[in-house]
């Protein structure tokens, strides 16, 4: 399957989804005016993995900062996740600056509504 | 709040990230407001050299002697005729008898007689590293076709307050020669000193322009991160809420939404308040919606944002969406807010949000 990228702008994440490489990292911020537009093809394209996954993903969400309409997009992505967890080995790794509480209760917050498998690492 | 009135006001550090973005986002207004790109060349250089005349006085002698403790403006204003800059920085008192001098040389010359004195200066080599003998001023003075209002206020022995306001017509000719009274601006400025206003934005919000203020108020804020990160957080929710919900203005050809942002930390508590208009359909929905928030309580807020996180199904539905709970979440307080009838088709709109 091909891989995703996008280069980190502004207002939008960067993105790496390569599965030749097994790497799956979002990360840096995300604030953009049509979150919906923007998260569409990333859910897509989890969807069309989900048809043809590897037996053990591990996905790094690093974010520095999101505002509430990318958080729904978020939520998604995880939620495609959770349902990816019953034919992989999923488990979400949740990366945020050590100093910056609320990206970790913005992970936490995640974590207690989904199951999922979630490890927090400030860095 | 006219439409296509553009008009901002910001008060603190000058530093390059800044000053880029100062511009972005006037460059962003004038683009999206159609304006002709002749004029739009001579605001821009004006700006420049303005914003260089505030960065430039930051340091004295390779010093930096400006103590953030008196903090800079810069205001530019639209009205019908014209557009107005306006800059003011500390100057120390040894230097403001060459400034007055310098400016009113300028002064006294015809648009010719500049260009000739522009070279003169040039060919005597006498510029100093920080590329001083006024070659800014004269550009400032040929590029608006008015003549330079200056002031000085004494701020104490060492110091004084420099003011320096240029009116650019939008049609050369029509230049006056009449140069304008500044306390108006000076009031403005005491008032934006009292309030410890940090910026004012007034004109056209579109994710650009966004994303401009963001980056002037992240590069001027000081102090406590988790609040940085707070206000920068509140600021998104409330921009992108004009951006994406409130009533357009007449002109549909601007590409945003017209809208009135301000901020300030007066005792070193940072207050944002936006206004817009929207439509009178949607006033009783928000309204509802701005009181079910405010009467949730400690963990309720909390339960309420994770229940709507996960719902899907009603982006149409009359609960608060996650923007509006979040702002009340980050700032810890009731929202303030207010409805005022316009017309029959819109209300104005305001919004206060306060950090604990």
């Amino acid at each position: 399957m091909e891989a995703l990228f996008y280069k980190k702008t502004e207002d939008t994440p960067s993105i790496i989804f390569d599965p030749s490489r097994n790497t799956f990292e979002i990360a840096y911020r995300s604030l953009p005016e049509d979150a919906n537009g923007f998260y569409e093809p990333i859910l897509k394209w989890l969807n069309e993995f989900y048809e043809n996954p590897l037996p053990k993903v591990d996905f790094v969400f690093f974010f520095e900062y999101f505002n509430t309409s990318s958080a729904k997009q978020i939520a998604k992505i995880l939620l495609s996740l959770e349902k990816l967890s019953q034919k992989s080995e999923v488990t979400i790794l949740w990366k945020y600056a050590k100093n910056d509480s609320d990206m970790q209760s913005t992970g936490l917050r995640y974590s207690k509504s989904l199951s999922l498998n979630f490890q927090f690492i400030p860095v | 709040m006219q439409e296509d009135n553009l008009s901002y006001i910001y008060r603190g550090l000058f530093t390059q990230t800044i000053t880029d973005s100062i511009i972005s986002l006037a460059e962003n207004n004038l683009d999206s407001t159609g304006e002709t790109s002749k004029v739009k060349k001579r605001v821009f250089s004006i700006m420049v050299e303005c914003l260089q005349n505030i960065t430039r006085h930051q340091t004295v002698e390779g010093e930096e002697f400006n103590d953030s403790s008196i903090p800079g403006i810069f205001m530019i204003q639209r009205k019908d005729d014209g557009y107005f800059i306006t800059s003011g920085n500390v100057v120390p008192n040894i230097a403001t008898p060459k400034l007055r001098s310098q400016l009113e040389k300028i002064n006294s010359l015809q648009q010719d007689e500049l260009k000739e004195y522009y070279k003169q200066i040039l060919e005597d080599g006498s510029i100093s590293d920080r590329g001083g003998a006024g070659l800014g001023l004269i550009e400032m003075a040929r590029k608006s076709g008015n003549k330079l209002t200056f002031d000085f206020a004494k701020v104490n022995d060492d110091i004084s307050y420099f003011y320096l306001h240029t009116a650019i017509s939008k049609e050369i000719e029509n230049a006056t020669a009449v140069p304008v009274n500044l306390d108006n601006i000076k009031s403005l400025h005491r008032l934006s000193n009292e309030e410890e206003i940090v910026l004012v934005f007034n004109g056209v919000l579109n994710q650009d322009s966004l994303i401009n203020l963001l980056s002037i108020i992240e590069g001027q804020m000081r102090g406590r991160v988790d609040i940085k990160k707070k206000v920068y957080n509140i600021m998104v929710e409330m921009l992108q809420n004009i951006v994406k919900h409130a009533a357009k203005g007449d002109d549909e050809s601007v590409i945003g939404n017209p809208g009135i942002f301000f901020i300030s930390s007066k005792n070193n508590s940072y207050s944002l308040c936006t206004g817009n208009y929207i439509s009178n359909k949607s006033v009783e929905e928000l309204k509802g919606k701005l009181e079910h928030v405010n009467s949730l309580k400690g963990e309720e807020i909390e339960l309420f944002y994770s229940m709507r996180l996960l719902n899907f199904e009603i982006d149409n539905s009359k609960e608060a969406g996650l923007g509006v709970i979040d702002l009340r979440m980050k700032s810890g307080n009731c929202l303030d807010y207010s409805f005022s009838k316009v017309n029959d088709q819109v209300s104005f709109f305001t919004l206060q949000v306060s950090l604990k």
